[in-house]
């Protein structure tokens, strides 16, 4: 293995301060925010953590969606019953009334945003992913793991600080099947 | 003294750790293994009698029975002028008003941040969505040639038919299939941390469902945040969608200028019955899984029996109100025609179904709900839901084939007599117990993460002397 190589170092904590300070020795050490990854059982916030705001295209996608979904209520509700052939006009009813066509509108507004937001999240999350990756199950038992990228050099020295830390332990994260 | 005082301090401080499922955490893994214990453990000769039984009646009541009905045709059910609208419209009503205590529960006490909702979210969420099923069903009973329903669907074609979006009975298509697809959404999104945790724990072919269906999440921080701005928006977004849906079906009722139906009070009459049912329907639920499931007493507890019997209260109070209301205002139009219905109702032939939901839906509730001790008993508060849903059942009987009854031809007076629609509709309420079995051995039925979360933020504090509950804000 030479110097430049990175290694994957997976240490697992049993609460959430220890891991908190980690994250913030590994920082002072020089480990960038983008070369850490923290997973866990629960929502622990970013805040919580000291790490930085995740950011998510889950609120933008919806806002799309919803727009979309307001488009076809539009194109159903005025513009659709002119593509008829054969128009029917009821009587003196106006032929495209309000009232009725806000009731379309919303729901197929609602439809689309919600349908969105729940693409959005496979989205932004890449699932289904059914690849080998890195993880350790203990994670749904309420731990939380760090996952850190490392050149070689350091590996030694960083698993003996996240030990000190309150690791329980500190391994080479390796890919596996879920 | 001293020492009595101590005593009596940690007393109480056990008495509030027994009480309340926030301050009484277990470590996670042991959560886990419960959940999963409760999931997994092989059915009893019991279950699989009330399964098999459950599944006969659904094969023959609801299945061949549909069967017949579309072999022989609408005559076999008791429509007929001026009684159209029979017991298969009362129970598509019947469950999109179950359905509405999934979101309730799940969404309106997300936002409103309700600790008291996190064991039971789940198994409030599946009622939306197999209610939602039973009310489909009941609507493509009454449609006939329900092989056709695609010409429901607002799209040109060969046919020249337009659905007309003008009709409240198109917009209950597009209403219901939003709804329908969004609380299932909804429903599977904080499943997956759940799933995810059931496919760490299993083997064989319970490990390749879990796999297929936790997606590959492992609890990223991403994940997290894209899960978490998913659900407050669908928290917020399903509530409007939640309140038309049943605003739309009290239109099919409202917009027409029939006696008794032509309301403008019908939209909020509606929703508040939907959440009384639901909310009655909800708790004979918990009752059940908390009665028969393994460890379920851990996560169920007299405090949720409690919380929802306070609902259950103020949401009897608030239908006692908009049926007065409705009832004030025909009653003091002096339509002759809506006399006739009003009288009808109390002094008609089924006039004993009229008093029966005023007691189960009003007397009932208040005479029970008020009274902490009783309304912390889960076989109690579940009688009174079960006593609320028949009520529930009877207003809307009521309201359709009754009181199309009278109307504006006496000569066309006629009483209506269900046929096949009675054992259909049974098979309607099997499939719904039939599919909570299953579902009961397939999913989590506890979120734990939402436990695990809720009891991080829970602590005991002392304010002077007083030793009290206090959550803390994590988001």
């Amino acid at each position: 293995m030479t110097e430049n190589q990175v290694v994957d170092l997976l240490a697992v904590f049993s609460d959430l301060a220890p891991a908190a300070d980690a994250v913030e020795q590994l920082r002072a050490m020089g480990v960038h925010d983008d070369c850490m990854n923290v997973i866990s059982g629960i929502p622990v916030t970013e805040a919580m953590l000291g790490r930085p705001r995740q950011w998510t295209n889950v609120p933008r996608i919806a806002l799309g969606g919803a727009l979309l979904g307001m488009g076809a209520g539009i194109f159903l509700a005025y513009i659709s019953p002119f593509l008829y052939p054969y128009p029917i006009q009821v009587s003196t009813q106006s032929f495209v009334p309000g009232p009725p066509t806000v009731v379309v509108i919303f729901e197929l507004t609602m439809l689309g945003m919600l349908l969105s937001t729940f693409l959005g999240v496979f989205l932004d999350s890449l699932f289904p992913n059914y690849r080998p990756m890195k993880y350790v199950p203990e994670i749904s038992d309420g731990k939380i793991a760090i996952f850190v990228e490392c050149p070689h050099v350091e590996e030694k020295k960083i698993t003996d600080v996240l030990k000190k830390l309150g690791a329980e332990s500190v391994k080479p994260a390796e890919a596996q099947h879920l | 003294m001293s020492d009595n005082k101590h005593h009596a301090e940690q007393s109480h401080e056990e008495h509030l750790r027994e009480k309340h499922l926030m301050l009484d955490p277990l470590p996670r893994g042991q959560m886990n293994e419960m959940v999963m214990d409760a999931m997994t453990a092989p059915p009893t000769w019991k279950w699989w009698l009330v399964f098999g039984f459950l599944a006969f009646v659904v094969v023959y009541f609801l299945f061949y029975k549909w069967g017949v009905l579309i072999a022989k045709g609408q005559g076999e059910a008791g429509v007929m002028r001026p009684d159209y609208w029979g017991i298969f419209l009362v129970n598509t009503v019947f469950w999109i008003g179950i359905s509405h205590a999934g979101t309730f529960i799940s969404a309106i006490l997300r936002v409103f941040k309700a600790e008291f909702r996190r064991p039971f979210t789940r198994a409030a969420e599946l009622m939306t969505t197999f209610g939602l099923v039973q009310a489909g069903f009941s609507i493509f009973m009454h449609m006939g040639r329900v092989w056709i329903f695609y010409w429901l669907m607002p799209y040109p074609n060969q046919r020249m038919l337009w659905p007309n979006l003008h009709s409240p009975l198109t917009w209950d298509l597009l209403a219901i299939t939003t709804y329908l697809l969004s609380s299932t959404m909804y429903l599977f999104l904080p499943l997956i941390p759940d799933v995810a945790m059931a496919r760490d724990r299993s083997t064989g072919w319970r490990k390749n469902l879990y796999k297929v269906l936790a997606l590959g999440f492992r609890g990223t921080e991403g994940e997290w945040t894209h899960l978490r701005n998913a659900m407050n928006i669908f928290a917020f977004a399903i509530i409007p969608v939640m309140f038309s849906v049943h605003t739309i079906v009290s239109w099919d009722f409202a917009a027409a200028t029939r006696p008794g139906w032509s309301s403008t009070i019908f939209g909020p009459y509606f929703i508040v019955g939907a959440l009384h049912s639901g909310m009655g329907a909800a708790v004979v639920v918990l009752a059940v899984i908390r009665g028969t499931m393994k460890h379920m007493d851990y996560f169920v507890r007299g405090e949720h029996f409690d919380a929802i019997g306070k609902l259950m209260l103020i949401i009897s109070m608030a239908w006692a109100y908009f049926f007065f209301n409705d009832y004030m205002v025909q009653w003091y139009g002096g339509d002759k025609w809506t006399q006739q219905l009003l009288h009808f109702h109390e002094a008609g032939p089924l006039g004993w179904m009229w008093f029966a939901m005023l007691f189960t839906n009003i007397v009932l509730p208040w005479a029970i709900l008020w009274n902490p001790k009783w309304r912390s008993n889960p076989w109690l508060v579940g009688f009174v839901g079960i006593a609320i849903n028949v009520g529930m059942w009877f207003e809307r009987y009521i309201i359709i084939p009754i009181s199309v009854t009278i109307n504006r031809m006496p000569f066309t007076w006629r009483m209506y007599t269900p046929g096949i629609e009675v054992p259909m509709g049974i098979g309607t309420v099997a499939f719904f117990i039939l599919l909570y079995m299953a579902a009961s051995k397939l999913i989590p039925l506890i979120p734990v993460w939402e436990v695990q979360e809720g009891q991080m933020a829970h602590e005991l504090k002392k304010f002077g002397r007083e030793t009290v509950v206090s959550v803390s804000e994590l988001e």
